[in-house]
């Protein structure tokens, strides 16, 4: 039996989606349109069937006002003023020789491994390379740039490119993603991002299982 | 929620791909360019994988401001040192310095402007962005430049130097406010006012390179000092290397006086009393020397004979006999005529005071106390002696001033507090605005200056930040949430110093001025920003002319202005190098000794006084000059040239402050008479300390080594190192109520009470209290203040904070000190707090 191209684009489109919700909904405060989208038939019909519990008032309430209420959750959450949960690869991993902390050497390695890449971090980014939703956006892209390779037929680069993804995975997403969303799901004040935060975390454990991670690779 | 299968994850990856689609969420994505896998990306060193880069800069943690260097490897600040081939610091930098790699990267720092959109004081924030923040702030400060008003803008800074400094005034001129705070007040200013009555310019230094003797009243020199790394290394180079002796008379056992000659243990407020029992004894055994006398002005006689002048100071300190200062001082006679011998028959030697003698009432004429035993024994400006300090003088782009200049008259105390507040007094500038008599700021804007913890009585601080009535719209610029910026309606992300550009110009204890700058070792991190980038931004929307649109570039300028620097190769030298200094220049001793040319146009000598000065200068004609005389005409001191010194006119000491004098040292200060405080140095008791009951005790407060008096409780090594602050009482007055070593305790004032742990100890004297002042803070970050966070969040995410092994936090004091100010010199007098201890 041939190669089903198609079926193996696909896949990798979906799972280039799916980082892509992901690392917007951790990248910044949610904008109107965002929302609009979340609340639309089709996307909180699948929420629902997946048990996805957004809140009642994340559907009810006016848009501004779920705008509002999530831009200052997500400061409580992520920006602070004070101690917050800074959703940095760095504070989460720990490195003999580092000693904690913003820009550490955990995020030094993400940021080469995405240099090594070909890709660079936008001038307009303000953020540090190794945020949640960078390496969920870069997770996104090299998923992306896999859909390509499959649909090229180019499987040599196809699954040169699925390695570096399991990589990526092992070497950072994984080691402090589930830590990340455990501390998120703790301390979340409204549903959307204890929500999010659950999704996220179970998508990364069917990405673990699905990926099936070459740990030889 | 469900498990996530195929069939679900298709469906959900279905719906995230139509959102992304329809282009929502995030406007702009992190990553740029695209993935070239298999030509190859960015290389990075397969052997080495690193880049390391030295870059020179200055530090910032407290106000010596070090020049040091930092390494970053692969764009991280990994390492700080001293500057090796700086001539302040000879390479060292001290722990504080070396933590500062701290400040980048603590979890909790802001990087986000911030709107308050709860309450003030309820912690919940929004974040907005920058042109937000600076709109918000412009629609502020508008209405004011278009109502005339522009005094209702007030800004109140707390470390801001060099050129941190210049431009927030090149600014706040171009906007025309003159409503401007300060801190000095809290930190020194008596000894600042008291310094400038006398030899006009202030800041003294300690030749230790030369000197041969030493004696340091209150100051903790070797943990604390002002200029610390400058002049500790060489005061104990001249202990080790040269057999100096320092003798120490502190209420405590520091780790100054543990390791000095000897420790003198003397009682609360007495510096100056003792410090004049030893003019008192140089002057009787005729141990002093008359090389100085003619610049000393000791009576109301500006022409006074040498023979009358030694009568005079006699007469002053005749009273102040080492008996007498025995039973006051608890310094026993023969050790304070042991210590005043030593010091007059040595070569040289240095008289050091810091906040120990001068944070009291009538702390300022304790200060000219300590110039009149430096004079007397000409120790003064002369090598190995105390000496004028030296920095560097930048010169600096200067934008146009706005034409019309305006203050609020709330920064230098309430009506008849201060006399000479010329460092203002910034502990009641909050209180004045609560009181509201000399008008309220409509927009106040603070950088660098913890009000709500720094001041006595901070829960009214707090009280008066926190009421929309009497602060309409709060600024705050941070790196960290503090007491202070939780009741911002807007918080501003600070850049740290390691992140930001400066000219620096801290006193060098050489006597040789050394330029350096500041310079950012990395890009600042988030969306923090430098103020003077906040200045350019507000400029433009409010329509002000600046010099400038970054700060870089009124760095640059400065070095391109600056005589020498310029010459060195400016911007592109310092940027390589970091510090500059004149090889060929020497010390300045005895610049007062100078020759004068008085033969310059309008140059005329006031008999009365034997100065030289201008009347031309000073705008008036040669018959209103005559007539009124240099103290008569305003400006006069402004104009002045030169002091007829026995028949020469000499440089003696200018009149360059506020007070209006001779050129002689003015330890009789007609200034000091006017305003009915005592003309001459003496002893005036303590009002407070005059009405103790048999069971109060003094409080007094200290600083540690490790941490600046607010901004570094979130560094975690220093933290590790110094996070409690249990409170020193000596054994006997322990048990006197029943207190023992970590027993807790009851500390009441007037104002109210604290609970705190004892340390009982033989290193500090009897009948007082000592607590340093660093701690107990509410917030300043996990390792600040062992909270997880005003509102829920995940501090504790910090890999480090699990290995916080320390659970106590410290007691802050200052709830129970009062604000209250010297009358001389407005300084917040620390000192005088009168305490009730018990057991808990």
């Amino acid at each position: 039996m041939g190669i089903n191209w198609k079926e193996l684009a696909d896949n990798a489109k979906s799972r280039s989606d799916i980082y892509g919700l992901m690392s917007t909904v951790f990248r910044e405060e949610p904008s109107g349109g965002l929302i609009k989208e979340m609340r639309s038939s089709r996307l909180s019909e699948i929420f629902t069937d997946l048990g996805v519990e957004l809140g009642e008032r994340f559907y009810t309430n006016p848009e501004s006002k779920v705008v509002e209420e999530l831009a200052i959750e997500y400061t409580r959450l992520f920006i602070g003023p004070g101690p917050h949960i800074s959703a940095h690869e760095s504070i989460f991993c720990e490195m003999d020789g580092d000693t904690g902390g913003l820009w550490g050497v955990k995020t030094v390695e993400v940021k080469k491994f995405i240099e090594t890449t070909g890709l660079d971090y936008g001038k307009e980014f303000t953020g540090l390379p190794d945020h949640i939703s960078v390496e969920l956006e870069f997770m996104q892209k090299l998923a992306e740039w896999e859909t390509d390779m499959w649909l090229q037929q180019d499987r040599k680069r196809a699954e040169h490119c699925l390695t570096v993804q399991r990589k990526f995975l092992e070497q950072h997403l994984f080691c402090w993603v589930n830590q990340f969303c455990d501390a998120v799901m703790n301390e979340a004040e409204i549903p959307f991002y204890r929500a999010m935060a659950e999704l996220s975390k179970q998508y990364m454990e069917f990405e673990r299982q699905s990926i099936a991670i070459d740990t030889a690779a | 929620m469900k498990k996530l299968n195929r069939r679900n994850f298709m469906k959900l990856a279905a719906g995230g791909g139509s959102a992304l689609a329809a282009g929502l969420g995030f406007s702009q994505g992190a990553l740029a360019g695209s993935i070239k896998l298999q030509e190859g990306g960015r290389d990075f060193s397969p052997t080495t994988k690193k880049e390391l880069q030295a870059i020179p800069t200055a530090c910032w943690q407290c106000v010596t401001r070090d020049a040091m260097m930092g390494y970053v490897e692969d764009g991280r600040l990994v390492k700080l040192e001293g500057h090796p081939d700086s001539i302040r610091t000879l390479g060292k930098l001290c722990a504080k310095g070396q933590a500062g790699v701290n400040h980048v990267y603590f979890p909790d720092r802001i990087l986000y402007p911030m709107l308050r959109v709860g309450k003030r004081g309820e912690h919940k924030w929004k974040r907005v962005s920058w042109d937000e923040a600076l709109d918000l702030m412009a629609s502020k400060l508008k209405p004011l430049l278009d109502a005339g008003t522009p005094e209702l803008f007030m800004y109140q800074y707390g470390r801001h130097k060099g050129s941190q400094s210049s431009i927030m005034h090149d600014f706040m001129d171009a906007f025309g406010s003159h409503t401007i705070g300060t801190h000095t007040s809290v930190c020194e200013g008596p000894k600042w006012v008291g310094q400038e009555s006398l030899w006009g310019g202030m800041y003294d230094n300690w030749d230790y390179d030369h000197t041969d003797f030493v004696v340091n009243f209150g100051s903790n020199q070797f943990e604390t000092h002002t200029n610390h790394i400058p002049t500790s290394q060489r005061l104990i180079s001249a202990m080790v290397d040269r057999n100096v002796p320092l003798y120490t008379f502190d209420v405590r056992l520091s780790n100054t006086a543990a390791k000095s000659t000897e420790w003198i243990p003397i009682n609360v407020g007495m510096d100056g009393l003792v410090m004049l029992s030893m003019v008192n004894v140089i002057m009787n055994e005729k141990l002093f020397r008359k090389d100085h006398l003619k610049y000393m002005r000791v009576s109301p006689d500006y022409h006074a004979s040498d023979d009358e002048k030694i009568a005079a100071i006699k007469e002053h300190v005749a009273k102040f006999t080492p008996e007498f200062a025995e039973k006051e001082s608890g310094v026993p006679a023969d050790k304070i005529k042991q210590i005043a011998r030593g010091y007059a028959k040595a070569k040289s030697a240095c008289l050091i005071g810091y906040r120990g003698t001068v944070m009291h009432f009538h702390g300022a004429d304790q200060e000219r106390a300590a110039m009149l035993l430096s004079a007397i024994t000409n120790n003064l400006d002369r090598k190995g002696g105390r000496v004028m300090g030296v920095g560097a003088g930048w010169k600096a782009p200067h934008s146009p001033k706005a034409k019309l200049q305006k203050g609020l008259d709330i920064v230098n105390g309430f009506p008849g507090e201060a006399a000479f507040p010329t460092h203002q007094v910034s502990q009641q500038n909050l209180p004045m605005i609560k009181d509201g008599q000399n008008g309220r700021p409509k927009v106040y804007w603070s950088s660098c200056n913890n009000q709500a913890f720094i001041n006595g009585n901070n829960k009214e601080a707090e009280a008066v930040l926190k009421d929309e009535s009497l602060i309409p719209f709060y600024v705050n610029s941070n790196i960290v949430y503090d007491e202070t910026s939780q009741y911002a309606d807007l918080i501003l992300p600070d850049v740290t110093y390691l992140e930001r550009w400066d000219t620096e110009d801290m006193v060098s204890p050489t006597g040789v001025a050394e330029f350096y700058i500041r310079q950012p070792l990395i890009k600042p991190l988030g969306e923090s920003r430098d103020q003077g980038e906040i200045f350019a931004g507000l400029a433009k929307r409010l329509g002000i002319e600046l010099a400038y649109t970054t700060k870089e570039e009124y760095v640059r300028q400065s070095c391109e202005m600056t005589p020498g620097v310029r010459e060195a190769g400016g911007f592109e030298y310092m940027k390589k190098h970091g510090v500059w200094h004149d090889k060929n220049a020497k010390p300045n001793f005895g610049f007062y000794e100078a020759k004068v040319d008085v033969s310059g146009d309008g140059v005329i000598l006031d008999e009365k006084t034997g100065v030289y000065w201008n009347y031309k200068k000073a705008g008036v004609s040669e018959a209103e000059a005559s007539s009124k005389g240099y103290l008569g005409v305003e400006g006069a001191k402004d104009a002045y040239v030169a002091q007829n010194i026995e028949g020469t006119p000499r440089k003696a000491y200018p009149p360059n402050t506020s007070f209006l004098k001779s050129g002689l040292l003015d330890f009789y200060s007609d200034n000091f008479a006017a305003k009915g405080f005592p003309p001459f140095p003496t002893y005036t008791p303590i009002p407070e300390h005059q009405k103790m009951g048999k069971d109060d005790l003094h409080l007094t407060t200290y600083k540690v080594a490790v941490h600046t008096h607010s901004r570094t409780a979130h560094c975690k090594w220093l933290s590790e190192i110094k996070h409690d602050n249990p409170a020193w009482i000596n054994s006997k007055t322990a048990a006197d109520r029943g207190i023992k070593e970590g027993d807790r305790i009851k500390v009441a004032s007037d104002l109210g009470e604290i609970t705190t742990t004892a340390h009982v100890t033989e290193g500090i004297i009897p009948g007082i209290i000592a607590i340093s002042h660093h701690f107990g803070r509410q917030h300043s970050g996990i390792y600040g203040s062992g909270k997880s966070s005003p509102t829920p969040g995940g501090a504790t995410a910090d890999p480090d904070a699990k290995n916080m092994w320390w659970d106590k936090h410290g007691t802050h004091p200052n709830s129970i000190i009062p604000n209250s100010s010297d009358p001389i010199s407005g300084g917040q007098r620390w000192m005088d707090t009168v305490v009730r201890v018990a057991k808990a």
